[in-house]
């Protein structure tokens, strides 16, 4: 290891206060905000050398020395990962190395097993809201981070009502919002041409591509922050799959994603930063096209080229 | 040291990645002959290696589209990243060098030919000394890129890249020794011409196996040594 390469793997940090030359970045929120002290958004800095340029982004969620107990088994072991807004971030890493787990922390998924226990925080801005905090309603926070899972789960209803599930719970009644919100979300997932004219069909009679875009189109429907996707394409053929990823990079505009794949060549094409876990700990953080050209740690290079076990 | 290119847990990529560097070194063992068999045809005035040097080119030409093709399959087929990657894609980078390398000494190999059949000796024989001692550097420093790439040895190849600038200075001096004989007598001066070229080969050639210890160079860090003393600074 050359002395450019430590530096670079040390500069990848998050950096929690703003370049004194740049022009000062708040988040409308924090402006309006009745507190004396401003919140400012902690921006993400990915390391530089001669070929690289800075690449400052806001930080939508902070993960900051987080750790994971599944009873007396720690799962995570102090991970501190920038999650960068409105980027696609994806986690690698072997089975059982964590990433799975670290995933369902973002929307409180462990809260439904007994005995687990989180430590550190994930910090989701531009509130200031430990996701995983005590006192913070684990519903409030699946409300605002969506999750698409392995295998397609639509509801035992049709394709309207999969959609409009989570619009009633947020007590929507009126029937045009409704039909309103099911199309821009069933749009959004890349679905509305091939279910508008079924919208009343039980969602079950989808082919399974379109039953995996109907989950992210109910993702979709309550405009959450953060998407999660736990290997959303391991259960599709190629073409659902190159659906789903051209999906993915749409949804960047609008939400933060973050996605799990054991799939390294889906992690290359669709993910800006790519996050290389090992044993529950964090051993690689960069960008995607660093990770897959040149990663910093051997670690990493033995696992992508398939020189793991 | 273990071999950088082994351990995958399909063992269909170590073979392919060995396979393909195997290719490509015994592509640079033929060019590096071509150099040098072109340098002694021109000295010796041997219109039969001459001959074997022009009659070889087809054989590298052949290499490089086969060499080049077999990365470009091993990419589809294997989908390669990191080290790996880098390897198949500096190989098909150093098979075009080692083919320009080996054009160059075909022109050399021509100058012999013509040399041998009345061509005037005048001018070869004034530089003898300096063609005798670039095409040394030049066969030394492609023969230590080759090794290198073959024993993945990086600082091997950072000394190919230091040896150019000795090439360079040989190549002025040379200039210089052959102006001088220019200015005295101008009867050779198609000749002098002929022999400008040849060294400016010498030189090339030694350009090419820089560009190939910096390909090995980037296989083992990953880092893009070329033109680094001439990079622009942009701030886009």
């Amino acid at each position: 290891m050359d002395s450019t390469t430590t530096a670079r793997a040390q500069s990848v940090q998050q950096q929690t206060r703003q370049n004194p030359q740049e022009p000062a970045l708040r988040s409308e929120k924090s402006s309006g905000s009745r507190d004396e002290a401003r919140i400012e958004t902690p921006r993400i800095s990915i390391a530089v050398d001669d070929t690289r340029k800075v690449r400052a982004l806001n930080v939508k969620a902070a993960v900051d020395n987080l750790s994971f107990y599944y009873g007396q088994h720690r799962a995570l072991k102090n991970l501190t990962i920038p999650i960068a807004d409105r980027q696609v971030t994806a986690l690698i890493g072997p089975s059982g190395c964590g990433k799975s787990t670290f995933l369902r922390c973002f929307n409180r998924m462990h809260d439904l097993q007994p005995d687990t226990r989180y430590e550190g925080s994930i910090t989701l801005h531009p509130d200031n809201l430990n996701l995983v905090g005590p006192g913070v309603d684990p519903i409030e926070v699946r409300m605002r981070i969506g999750m698409v899972f392995q295998k397609p789960n639509p509801f035992p209803k049709s394709v309207f009502e999969n959609v409009a599930y989570g619009l009633r719970l947020r007590g929507v009644r009126n029937r045009a919002t409704l039909a309103e919100e099911v199309e821009k979300a069933l749009r959004g997932a890349a679905l509305w041409d091939e279910v508008k004219d079924r919208l009343q069909d039980s969602a079950l009679a989808l082919s399974g591509g379109q039953m995996q875009r109907l989950c992210i189109a109910r993702a979709l429907a309550t405009t959450p922050e953060i998407l999660l996707f736990d290997e959303p394409t391991s259960a599709l053929d190629p073409i659902a799959t190159a659906k789903i990823e051209e999906l993915i990079s749409t949804l960047r505009d609008q939400v933060t994603v973050l996605i799990v794949t054991h799939n390294m060549q889906q992690a290359a094409r669709v993910s800006d930063y790519t996050a290389f876990m090992y044993l529950g700990e964090l051993i690689e953080f960069d960008e995607a096209a660093k990770i897959f050209t040149n990663p910093s740690k051997k670690a990493t290079e033995d696992y992508i080229t398939g020189r793991y076990g | 040291m273990p071999d950088p290119l082994e351990g995958h847990t399909a063992k269909a990529l170590d073979g392919a990645l060995a396979e393909l560097r195997l290719r490509a070194v015994s592509m640079g063992g033929l060019v590096i002959d071509q150099v040098s068999t072109s340098i002694r045809a021109l000295l010796e005035g041997d219109a039969t290696l001459a001959q074997l040097v022009i009659s070889r080119e087809a054989r590298v030409n052949d290499l490089e589209r086969t060499v080049d093709r077999d990365a470009f399959e091993l990419i589809a087929l294997h989908q390669p990243v990191a080290g790996d990657l880098r390897m198949a894609k500096a190989v098909s980078r150093i098979t075009v060098e080692l083919e320009r390398a080996g054009d160059e000494s075909k022109k050399i190999a021509k100058f012999a030919a013509r040399l041998a059949t009345g061509e005037p000796q005048g001018p070869v024989h004034a530089v003898a000394r300096y063609l005798r001692h670039m095409a040394t550097l030049t066969t030394g420093m492609l023969r230590d890129a080759v090794r290198a790439l073959d024993e993945a040895d990086s600082p091997m190849a950072q000394s190919v890249t230091a040896r150019d600038s000795e090439l360079d200075a040989e190549f002025a001096a040379a200039l210089r020794q052959l102006l001088t004989l220019a200015m005295q007598d101008q009867r050779f001066l198609g000749a002098t011409i002929d022999t400008v070229f040849a060294l400016k080969g010498l030189e090339r050639i030694g350009d090419h196996a820089k560009n190939i210890a910096e390909q090995v160079v980037f296989v083992a860090s990953g880092e893009d040594v070329r033109h680094r003393r001439k990079r622009v600074t942009s701030d886009e």
